[in-house]
């Protein structure tokens, strides 16, 4: 199949606005600015596109709010803040296909009603920045941004804003705290930014690998689109793979493709053809599976069958080698440094909970160790403001119910 | 209308308001930790978390708001395991050190636990540790025991709006700090003192003193330092005010100024007086109260006797109670027949009140305080209100956070990130500004003929453009337009006329261009008040042309209505007011003078004269609670007590009745008491026996106070008009004149600089320094000079400089402000180092106020090489 995000990524000059114009790009704008912007909605609802983000929110339905809200101005945040362990699939879009995502802010914009724009970007990504900037400043010149895109009389200012290396501020909520220059901490909800969001106007918040997805949805229709792999979450996706696979990177392949497929086929199997042992499918807010579930289809609706989560599809593959306590422990340590503190079972419970994997760790734990750290993590999940409290708890949870026994191979020690 | 059933129970709801709310309406009680009424949720401490049927997860209370048809459990199994889990979390890194926390008994966290248990103690590791902080003189942080609610930050954004607090790093790591690192660089208001659920912020004032158990009484009172008169409770032990906090009402909310939170320890000042003083043989001397007020009294009759009833004047201090003043002023008018009677209100806060009543009628500056945030528009000139009266300027903050446009005229800090235009105009340029005002705004609007004899008088204001002024004031063309269009559009707009403004060469036209301009907008107007009972000393009579309830010494009947009552009789010849007792006495026709709780060598510039005009009397005697500095040249000295020590009532701007109550025992009289002793002697027998006996002939005589009974101001909420309708409808402008503006257009010289004086939030005329908390936190005596005069002269912050005046000069320390036009420097009035060392002042004839302004200053770098010209 022609690769539709990656396109062209491998012509050194692929970010620059010209080669980008070559290869077709900015057409779609062309066509999305021709119908109303109920009609590109529409084309989106059609398409069945779910945030690529880690929710899968459905992305037509999001628009379909801010767009329905009378307040103004709108506005349309793109979160560029990929911090998910195990995810780069957007720095590729970043660094390499920046108009691809401009383009498709572009339309998206037109289909809520949104004059301004920011894009969030995570603070490690410096060179993404430059690009970034870059591409603006030409798309400015081209007149795909501006108060009178293509003539048209569409009105969209695009910018860039950086993060501050906080993982936190991937959460649509804080992402808009952070951009309003106040400390990145999620809000709570109701209202939604759809309705209180930026400024509290009505303010879209989308990944960017969904928005890169809608120029092609305008270029083919969303009926096409829908027919692109799964039935129930259909569409093409950039999976980051890492780990022990011979051939770690980011493929773009149809929702739907299996793990098998994914690990075997398009990674070429295992590292030095170990056995594999444990599979992280969606980075590691996404609870991690045993390898029986390797014929598993790589989607929002399968995933969730086999007790886990499809999130960013950023595939971890661990073989045989490794110390599952000491991934888990890894895991936790990620989400004690990231909890931003703001509310009570994240803040204390996720450094509790780092502090018991690690006691068991380093074999200095009490046999009573892994019932606490059930009870604890339990105490955490569906408690917290924001899904980071909720994540560490599934994942640590999922480390022990899938390998008891390393766990307490390590108490008897 | 909205039906939830919460635990059951139907409430019925006129508006969606959260779930926490309905609950509370409903007498649901649900835990919180985060949650403030005054502060917007937050969802942080988890502990209100219940149950909705129908969501899977569970939701928290203080940010749901209800629907239609919601069915909520606050009492399930899986609400309280909820419950208990976070009090886990919230005390494994809690310390257990209950025994010495100041806040065991009152601690949110601790009831918490008592009510749901205490957790199995399965954290094994080491709990977070910090070094609790004392850097600070005021507040003690004790980062340990703080559970992150941040209601702490949250009040200082959202509410107080000085923002100095925030918390730092991430996740558990997290701890409150100021943005200046260890000492605090905020308004010292301590309301994060009142919010803090746990020990984590304390007052260091009583640290490891108070215990909410050893309290042994708490008395509801009124704070004596500024107008606004904030309700307050002081809890007692033994015979000390151990701690001071806000009450909850509608005036000041839970809030708090950091001179009402911590000053009041001046009254345990040690160099309270304790005795009575008299002069021999130049030294003051302990003396027992009958020899000091048989002395007195024999005094004051030998002058009155020798020298005329004239030669005596009598100034009163706006920190008096309004029986104190009652007693005053007729202790004067009918044992000493004066009426040379006046208070430092009379320097602005009278004759602004006066002027503006004349043409309005009685009670307009009476507007109440919590409706400013919901006036349309704020204009404010003539002082800092966020400093002057703290708790009236959180007001102004909050409105301009709800967007509405505040307009600010003249050098206002603690308004500084709160208007929407802020323009400081060049010295003695405000006259010229104001009538530009009124003349755009008068054109623009169409006059609505209700007072047509006040339109023929703003109809007369010169036409004056933005254009013929901006130069002049040295404001912009675009911002004085920007302003001029807010201006316009406001309808209900709040006026806070301060000082400033008044005591100018051109006060009282001012004056009246402002009641144009309160006329104009349908404006309702405020008069900062920097002292508790300013308002009660003018409604008391203590006045020199006014009796008490404000009816004016010329009004015969009301004289003799007077008369009547007291049987004696009244002069009807207007006495002198403050300054010109000064002056007379400066050239010898006031001999007498009797001070109660003023300090004139203090509150009036030009010091060096007043103190040869107070040597120059032939008998001082001083009523205060301290040895002043007109104390010490007294020939007798009362001690008095303090505003905790003895009951009374105040009268705040809005006109406010409130009762101050006696919290401890005191070593002095009460100040009226003293005074009837002494008209008894002088043969005018005052018979009463407490504060509430003078209360009750105040509501006999003044008609304003008529029929009211300590009941009804108890009960709160005495404001005015206090029974039925304001009194004074008569007023006539035939007095008003309409000045040319031109000739007042003068551009100040080039080269030179204009000082006045700085509003310090730190600082509260006398009492202030008396207080070692405020001492403090109050800065050392300094100068604030404009960046551009800085860089000239080559001065940094810090350094000293030398600001002298024609004949006198004084050292300071410079601060540089980067919002100070170049020809004005700012100084506050601090201990023997302040700007009435240097300035002088001159009588506005008119009003009768002291002139401020107009006050050259040359500044020198010491050891510098420069010139300012």
């Amino acid at each position: 199949m022609e690769k539709v995000l990656l396109k062209n990524i491998h012509n050194p000059l692929s970010a620059d606005i010209d080669e980008y114009i070559k290869i077709g790009g900015y057409n779609s704008i062309y066509k999305a600015f021709e119908m109303t912007s109920a009609a590109v909605i529409d084309e989106v609802k059609i398409s069945g596109l779910r945030g690529r983000g880690g929710a899968g929110f459905p992305t037509a339905m999001k628009w379909l709010f801010a767009a329905a809200d009378p307040q103004k101005p709108k506005y349309l945040l793109c979160n560029a803040d990929e911090g998910e362990p195990g995810t780069f699939k957007d720095r590729v879009i970043l660094e390499k296909n920046p108009h691809l995502l401009i383009e498709g802010i572009v339309i998206s914009a037109y289909a809520i009603g949104a004059e301004y724009g920011y894009i969030y970007l995570r603070g490690e990504y410096p060179n993404a920045r430059d690009i970034l900037v870059k591409a603006i400043k030409q798309a400015y010149e081209k007149n795909y941004l501006g108060d009178n895109i293509i003539n048209k009389g569409v009105r969209f200012h695009l910018q860039v804003h950086c993060g501050a290396g906080a993982y936190i501020c991937g959460e649509e909520t804080a992402l808009i705290e952070s951009i309003e220059g106040k400390r990145g901490q999620p809000r709570i909800k109701p209202p939604f930014p759809v309705n209180n969001g930026l400024s509290l106007k009505p303010t879209v918040v989308n990944n960017v690998e969904t928005l890169s997805n809608i120029p092609y949805i305008i270029e083919i229709g969303g009926d096409t689109y829908s027919k692109i792999g799964s039935p129930e979450s259909p569409g093409i996706k950039l999976f980051s793979v890492s780990g022990h696979v011979k051939k770690p990177g980011v493929y773009e392949l149809p929702m739907g493709t299996t793990l098998k497929e994914i690990i075997y086929n398009h990674c070429g199997g295992i590292r030095d053809d170990k056995k594999l042992k444990a599979i992280i499918p969606g980075g590691v807010s996404a609870p991690v599976v045993t390898p029986d579930k390797i014929d598993c289809q790589m989607d929002f609706v399968n995933l969730s069958k086999v007790g886990s989560m499809f999130g960013s599809g950023a595939v971890i593959v661990f073989d045989e080698t490794v110390d599952i306590v000491k991934v888990c422990l890894r895991v936790a340590k990620f989400f004690e440094h990231e909890s931003c503190g703001k509310c009570t079972p994240c803040r204390e419970g996720v450094s509790w909970m780092r502090a018991i994997i690690e006691r068991i760790s380093s074999s200095y734990g009490l046999p009573e160790d892994l019932n606490l750290l059930m009870e604890v993590s339990n105490n955490i999940s569906g408690k917290t403001l924001c899904a980071l409290g909720d994540g560490a708890s599934i994942s640590v949870q999922s480390f022990i119910k899938n390998f008891r026994n390393e766990f307490e191979e390590k108490l008897r020690k | 209308m909205i039906t939830v059933t919460i635990n059951g129970k139907k409430i019925t709801l006129q508006k969606p308001v959260t779930i926490l709310e309905a609950a509370k309406i409903a007498g649901i009680k649900i835990p919180t930790l985060c949650h403030h009424e005054m502060i917007k949720a937050y969802g942080g401490c988890r502990l209100c978390l219940v149950e909705i049927e129908g969501v899977p997860r569970l939701q928290t209370a203080c940010s749901q708001p209800v629907a239609d048809g919601l069915i909520v459990l606050t009492e399930t199994e899986r609400v309280i395991e909820a419950r208990k889990a976070v009090l886990e979390f919230l005390l494994i890194n809690h310390p257990l050190d209950c025994p010495i926390c100041d806040k065991a008994g009152e601690c949110t966290l601790q009831n918490l636990v008592i009510k749901y248990g205490p957790a199995a103690g399965r954290f094994a590791e080491g709990k977070r540790k910090y070094l609790e902080n004392y850097e600070d003189p005021l507040i003690v942080r004790n980062m340990e025991r703080c559970i992150l609610c941040a209601k702490c930050v949250r009040m200082c954004d959202d509410v107080q709006g000085a923002s100095a607090i925030a918390i730092t790093n991430r996740g558990a790591k997290s701890y409150v700090e100021p943005f200046s690192g260890g000492r605090f660089n905020c308004e010292y208001c301590g309301n994060c003192l009142t919010v803090c659920p746990t020990g984590a912020i304390l007052s260091k004032m009583h640290k490891h003193i108070y215990r909410p158990w050893l309290i042994e009484k708490e008395v509801e009172t009124v704070c004596s330092f500024c107008g606004v008169g904030c309700s307050m409770i002081l809890q007692i032990r033994g015979n000390s005010i151990i701690r001071n906090i806000p009450k909850t009402n509608k005036l000041n909310s839970e809030l708090l100024c950091n001179k009402g939170r911590f000053g009041y320890d001046y009254i345990n000042n040690s160099n309270r007086l304790n005795t009575p003083l008299i002069k021999k043989d130049g030294q003051l001397q302990p003396a027992t109260w009958e020899e000091a007020l048989t002395y007195t009294a024999n005094k004051l009759k030998e002058i009155k006797e020798e020298k005329g009833s004239e030669a005596i004047a009598g100034i009163i201090s706006g920190r008096c109670t309004n029986e104190e003043a009652y007693v005053f002023q007729k202790f004067f008018r009918l044992a000493l027949r004066s009426n040379n009677i006046d208070s430092s209100a009379g320097f602005a806060y009278a004759p602004a009140q006066k002027f503006l009543e004349k043409i309005f009628g009685q009670g307009v500056t009476a507007n109440s305080i919590h409706g400013i945030s919901n006036s349309d528009g704020i204009f404010v000139i003539g002082g800092d209100p966020a400093f002057v009266n703290p708790v009236l300027g959180l007001q102004i903050r909050s409105a301009y956070k709800k967007c509405i446009p505040v307009i600010t005229v003249g050098y206002a800090d603690g308004l500084r990130n709160f208007s929407s235009c802020q323009f400081v105009p060049n010295p003695l340029t405000e006259t010229a500004l104001l009538a530009a005002l009124v003349s755009e705004i008068r054109d623009k609007k169409t006059l609505s003929g209700e007072r047509p004899a006040f339109e023929e008088i703003i109809n007369k204001v010169q036409r004056l453009t933005p254009r013929d002024i901006s130069d002049t004031c040295a404001i912009a063309l675009d911002e004085l337009n920007e302003a001029l269009a807010i201006l316009s559009d406001m309808t209900n707009p709040s006026i806070i006329i301060g000082r400033d403004i008044v005591q100018t060469m051109n006060g009282h036209i001012n004056l009246m261009l402002l009641a144009a301009l309160v006329y104009l907008l349908n404006g309702r107007v405020y008069l900062m008040s920097e002292l508790p009972n300013e308002q009660g000393l003018l409604d008391m009579g203590c006045q020199p042309d006014m009796l008490p309830s404000g009816r004016p010494l010329a009004i015969e009947t009301f004289r003799r209505r007077c008369e009547e009552i007291f049987g004696a009789e009244i002069p009807s010849k207007p006495g002198l007011t403050f300054v010109e007792i000064i002056d007379a006495a400066f050239y010898g026709k006031i001999k007498a003078l009797f001070v109660q709780g003023e300090n004139v060598l203090f509150s009036l510039p030009n010091i060096e004269y007043v103190r040869n005009a107070i040597e120059n009397l032939e008998f001082l005697v001083v009523q205060d609670i301290f040895l002043t500095e007109t104390a010490r040249i007294a020939d007798v000295v009362l001690p008095g007590l303090s505003w905790a020590e003895k009951n009374g009532s105040y009268t705040n701007l809005e006109r406010k009745i409130q009762f101050t109550k006696k919290a401890v025992d005191g070593h002095g009289m009460e100040q009226w008491k003293a005074i009837a002793e002494l008209s008894k002697i002088l043969g005018f027998d005052m018979n009463y026996s407490s504060e509430a006996d003078i209360f009750s002939e105040i509501a006999k005589v003044s008609l304003l106070y008529k029929n009211l009974t300590t009941k009804d101001i108890i009960a709160g909420d005495c404001i005015w008009p206090y029974k039925g309708e304001p009194l004074r409808h008569d007023t006539h402008i035939g007095w008003l004149e309409v000045p040319d503006i031109l000739p007042l257009m003068k551009k100040p010289e080039i080269g030179k600089i204009y000082c006045y004086k700085d509003a310090c939030l730190f600082y509260a005329e006398n009492s202030s320094r008396y207080s070692s908390a405020l001492q403090s936190i109050s800065p050392a005596p300094y100068v604030k000079i404009s960046n551009a005069l800085a860089d000239r002269l080559s001065i940094s912050t810090g350094d000293y400089v030398n600001v002298s005046t024609e004949n006198r000069n004084i050292t300071l320390l410079a601060k540089r402000d980067p919002h100070l036009p170049e020809n004005i420097a700012l100084i506050a009035n601090l201990d023997d180092k302040g700007i009435f060392n240097i300035i002088n002042w001159k009588l506005n004839h008119v009003i009768k106020t002291p002139i401020l302004d107009g006050n050259e200053v040359i500044i020198k770098k010491i050891g510098g090489n420069n010139n300012p010209s």
